[in-house]
């Protein structure tokens, strides 16, 4: 693998029951590139991206963010919301958001963490620079409104929303919060075949706006291939292989287990 | 020593056998359909009454005085004990049905939250009904109608034992034996088991949930009746809140056993039972005045701690609540109006009928609603000087703490998403915080108010604690330990003894006091808009609808609760400061947990998203029965309007949770779903994405590759190539 990690993950085990969802990962996410993860159902893809998240906690092993504003952190004891300060984003296999709030709101709500000038006290009273940092905030929330193309249905409750455009709003939260690394779990699921089409320049842009790397779970192989950089393949709670998209498709360990498992699903 | 000994005993197992049959009743609820049941100290109680009412041949009557409606009639039937009985057991039966087909069903797919708020509004729907139709808060079994005869059976050292309480132990015994074979060798209860353990894979099995759901209202309101008429009888004097606060132990039992297990919950009651006795026994009576409501307090701290630990056993039955708002489309879908009118057809036709999109409506409805508030401004500034009657001072002063109250439950159940049925508690702490501000510290006048505001922000980070690690159920369970701490052990303290705050000279005016609390209201409501329109308020939604996804983008829950726990908590209690000037002393009435739910049902009522919601509240739930009571001589206070409001609460949470302040955005929104399912959802998002790839063409500034390019221009093409 080419260039510096940004994430070093190392024996990362974790069981349900006695189930072995992680059954011991090792892997390095090169910095700056896009890098897709396949594998078939169970193989343990959400798990992994949970404990990365902050909302599993591995049995065993370490994962290791390389370059954050605190140096390299070993993450295993942070929570959730450490993470995401650290520059960790994610989005959820099941597209979920505040579902009551209109999108502007979320995308406000979800730069909570940005606004340091507005304590409780000063941002109900609108003193002490607050008010600058809701416009900050607002601007921010219309600037990726525009960048996935939702402007004009800033007003809506996430819930009036079809699957597409959540996955899109989604998109736009995790973007507005400005990770340096970028966990979309399964961002094409649930959205019609063209949609996925249109999806990939989408995110390669958005991957730009952010110089960020992005590590994407996805079942869509014309979608992986056509952006990974780098692809993954797990299996059974391990890594298969890593490389080259067009390798690992070959890879025959893949063959068998992903592409048969798609046929027996 | 062993006089001591037996006389626990005696009480505490009579005690304890009570709680376990409620723990029994709820469990069996539970376990067929998830609902916590908060509406079963009522429905005791309301059979209890029924039954008694048979026994002792007293007229049941139905009294209805609405503005010209008058409807008076009346029953009067006259039966033995145990002749009663089987008709009690069947009133039981058709009661449990009842509710499960009228009132439950709508609810299948609701959230923990709704849940719980449909049973308290259950709860209070019962005891209203209960009130009017039997025309009683008290009831009151003589000797003579006892269960059992009330004469000694045997003496154990120097302890009697009663037929009647050995006869309840022993129901208690027989039928939790029954229950539990039941669930062990009938193929119902084996449904039932194979439902609470995994519902979907029960149903799969052929299980009819549905079905289940009955059996286990009816058994449910069965086992309620026992225990109400068994209860009543044993503690001679009972009402409907009393039967309430009893069935919160029978929850704390059931709780032991992870609302699942019979054994453990049926051993949890009895030993509940004989640990109160226990330390009433021991304790309370050392010094009662210093030792009121410590077993209460000591059972439920424990229940609370218990909880907080989080043992296995118990969570492991329970549902995992990640989103537990009450927003969103509650249970709508299945409610039992549907077969006759189809709502969504419904608003389809009114929406034809209005064009809502149309900008000169739009204007429309925001003049009215400016014209309503510019009106309300204008009458609350002007009414001091309007020729009214002098007995309208007091309800409006009410008015305005009414306001602060369900401001309270707004920024905690509607924004938090949080439940809590302690807020009563804090009228108290308000109360309490002037009284030691004036009288102990003399303190000059406004500073005791910000006092009592002070005071609550310990006591909230103490309440809001438990809502760290609980939701839904638990969360509630622990509020209302709280809560009946405080009605128990602080109020008594502060109510019996006469502490009076007396208010300034230059304040003893009506229009001077009214006008102060009109400022501190109006800046209340002006500090929660703020707060709800900027950060703040925007990580209480976010914590509300999703802990998890909030927790993803850097919000904190722990810091966030507490925040909403200590804001809530003050602003009930600068209610309740204010309060203790307005009546001159602290009230006990004010302080119950029954105000506490009474006020939370009223709040979803009026809308519990919104900040119009305690306008609506106030007026409709707060002034106009204090000018009925101004009006109306006291005996002749009718419970319609409770009655009215809890069924307006269920059908509400049923059509819109959020309440009568939003139902014209709701309108809106199932109109727009509905096209939705039309099929436009689709276009939308092709719109969505289409526009995605072009924007892209504005933000020059971004270095795009080549090949992405010629990506989206192949993707353009597909797209308007499109039909749509
Ligand atoms: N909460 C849980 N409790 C028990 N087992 C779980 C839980 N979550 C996941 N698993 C198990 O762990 C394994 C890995 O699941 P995971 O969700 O990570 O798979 P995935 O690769 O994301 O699959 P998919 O493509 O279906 O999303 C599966 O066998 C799954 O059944
Ligand atoms: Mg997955």
């Amino acid at each position: 693998m080419t260039g510096r990690p940004i994430i070093s993950i190392a024996g990362v085990r974790l069981s349900f029951g006695g189930v072995a969802a992680l059954d011991g990962v090792d892997l390095e996410v090169p910095e700056g590139q896009i890098v897709g993860i396949i594998g078939p159902n169970g193989a343990g893809k959400t798990t992994l991206f949970d404990c990365i998240s902050g909302f599993r906690r591995p049995d065993s092993g370490s994962i290791t963010l390389h370059g954050s504003p605190q140096g390299d952190v070993e993450l295993t004891s942070r929570a959730p919301y450490e993470r995401t300060a650290l520059g960790i984003g994610r989005t959820f296999q099941n597209a979920r958001l505040f579902k009551s709030m209109p999108i502007r709101d979320i995308l406000r709500a979800v730069q909570h963490d940005r606004m340091k000038r507005s304590g409780f006290f000063r941002s109900v009273l609108g003193l002490g620079g607050s008010v600058l940092d809701e416009q900050e905030v607002t601007d921010r929330a219309d600037e990726v409104l525009e960048l996935v193309g939702l402007s004009a249905h800033g007003d809506k409750p996430a819930m009036e929303l079809s699957t597409g455009m959540l996955r899109l709003c989604e998109l736009a939260a995790v973007v507005a919060v400005r990770p340096r690394l970028l966990l979309l779990d399964e961002p094409s699921s649930g959205i019609a075949q063209k949609e996925t089409e249109a999806l990939g320049p989408l995110l390669r842009r958005l991957a730009e706006y952010l110089n960020a790397t992005l590590l994407m779970i996805e079942h869509d192989m014309p979608l992986i291939m056509g952006i990974s950089d780098t692809m993954i393949a797990m299996a059974g709670g391990r890594v298969i292989t890593v490389g080259p998209p067009a390798e690992v498709r070959e890879h025959p360990e893949v063959l068998t287990s992903y592409l048969g498992a798609k046929a027996t699903a | 020593m062993i006089h001591t000994t037996f006389s626990i005993l005696s009480g505490g197992l009579v005690a304890g056998a009570v709680y376990a049959l409620l723990a029994m009743g709820l469990v069996l609820i539970y376990k067929a359909t998830r609902i916590p049941n908060f509406a079963y100290g009522g429905m005791a109680s309301f059979l209890a009454f029924f039954h008694y009412n048979l026994v002792t041949g007293r007229r049941v009557s139905l009294n209805l005085d609405l503005l010209y409606l008058h409807i008076h009639g009346g029953v009067t039937v006259h039966l033995s004990f145990w002749a009663a009985l089987p008709v009690t057991l069947a009133a039981a039966a058709l009661l449990g049905w009842f509710i499960e087909r009228l009132i439950i069903r709508p609810f299948a797919k609701a959230s923990m939250v709704t849940l719980i708020i449909v049973t308290l509004g259950l709860n209070l729907l019962l005891t209203a009904v209960a009130e009017q139709v039997f025309g009683t808060k008290d009831l009151v079994v003589s000797n003579a109608h006892a269960i059992f005869s009330r004469s000694p059976v045997l003496s154990l050292g120097g302890v009697n034992f009663t037929y009647e309480r050995l006869g309840v132990v022993a129901i208690v015994v027989v039928l939790s034996a029954g229950v539990w074979a039941f669930f062990r060798f009938t193929a119902t209860g084996l449904a039932i088991r194979a439902v609470a353990t995994d519902r979907d894979v029960a149903s799969l099995l052929g299980v009819s949930v549905r079905q289940l759901s009955v059996v286990s209202w009816v058994t449910g309101s069965m086992v309620a009746a026992v225990a109400g008429v068994a209860l009543a009888s044993i503690v001679i004097s009972s009402n409907p809140g009393l039967l309430f606060v009893l069935s919160i132990k029978g929850f704390a039992a059931a709780i032991v056993g992870g609302m699942v297990s019979f054994p453990i919950a049926v051993a949890a009651g009895f030993g509940i039972g004989i640990g109160e006795e226990l330390v009433r026994q021991t304790i309370v009576q050392h010094d009662t005045k210093l030792y009121t409501g410590a077993p209460e307090v000591l059972t439920l701290g424990a229940v609370i701690v218990v909880l907080a630990l989080r043992p296995r056993w118990i969570f492991k039955g329970i549902r995992d609540d990640e989103d537990t708002g009450i927003t969103g489309r509650g249970g709508g879908s299945e409610l039992f109006l549907v077969r006759w009118i189809d709502p969504v057809e419904a608003y389809r036709l009114l929406r034809a009928a209005i064009p809502t999109t149309s900008p000169g409506l739009r204007r429309t409805t925001r003049g009215i609603r400016i014209g309503v508030v510019a009106g309300l401004a204008l009458f609350a500034v002007t009414f001091p000087f309007l020729p009214l009657p002098a007995f309208w001072t007091l309800p409006a002063n009410l008015t305005l703490i009414y306001l602060l109250v369900v401001l309270s439950f707004v920024v905690l159940v509607g924004w938090l998403g949080q439940i809590s049925v302690a807020q009563g508690a804090f009228l108290a702490v308000g109360g309490a915080g002037v009284a030691v501000c004036a009288n102990t510290l003399h303190l000059p006048f406004p500073l005791p108010i910000l006092g009592g505001v002070l005071l609550s922000i310990p006591v909230s980070i103490l309440i809001g604690l438990p809502a760290l690690r609980l939701r839904g159920l638990h969360l509630v369970v622990a509020t209302l330990a709280f809560g009946l701490a405080a009605e128990r052990a602080l109020l008594p303290r502060f109510s019996e003894g006469g502490v009076r705050v007396v208010l300034p000279t230059y304040m003893r005016s009506d229009r001077a006091l009214y006008y102060f609390f009109l400022a501190v209201t109006v800046v209340a409501f002006v500090l929660a808009g703020r707060m709800k329109a900027t950060r703040v308020g925007r990580s209480f939604f976010a914590i509300r609808d999703s802990e998890t996804v909030a927790s993803a983008y850097g919000i904190r829950p722990v810091r966030v609760k507490l925040t909403g726990f200590v804001v809530s908590g003050a602003i009930a209690s600068l209610a309740g400061s204010m309060l203790t000037y307005q009546l001159g002393a602290l009230n006990a009435g004010y302080g119950s947990v029954a105000f506490s739910i009474e006020w939370l049902a009223y709040s979803v009522v009026a809308g519990i998203t919104s900040i119009a919601g305690p306008i609506i509240g106030a007026l409709f739930f707060g002034l106009y029965p204090e000018l009925a009571k101004s009006t109306v001589s006291a005996s002749n206070i009718s419970h319609i309007q409770e009655i009215f409001a809890a069924v307006l609460l269920i059908v509400i949470m049923a059509v819109n949770p959020e309440g009568l302040a939003s139902m014209s955005r709701f309108v809106r929104s199932r109109a727009s779903a509905h096209e939705d399912d039309d099929g436009a959802s689709d276009a939308e998002d092709l719109a969505a994405i289409e526009a995605a790839a072009t924007a892209e063409r504005h933000l020059e500034e971004l270095p795009l590759e080549a090949d992405a390019d010629g990506d989206i221009d192949a993707e353009e093409a597909a797209l308007s190539g499109a039909p749509s």
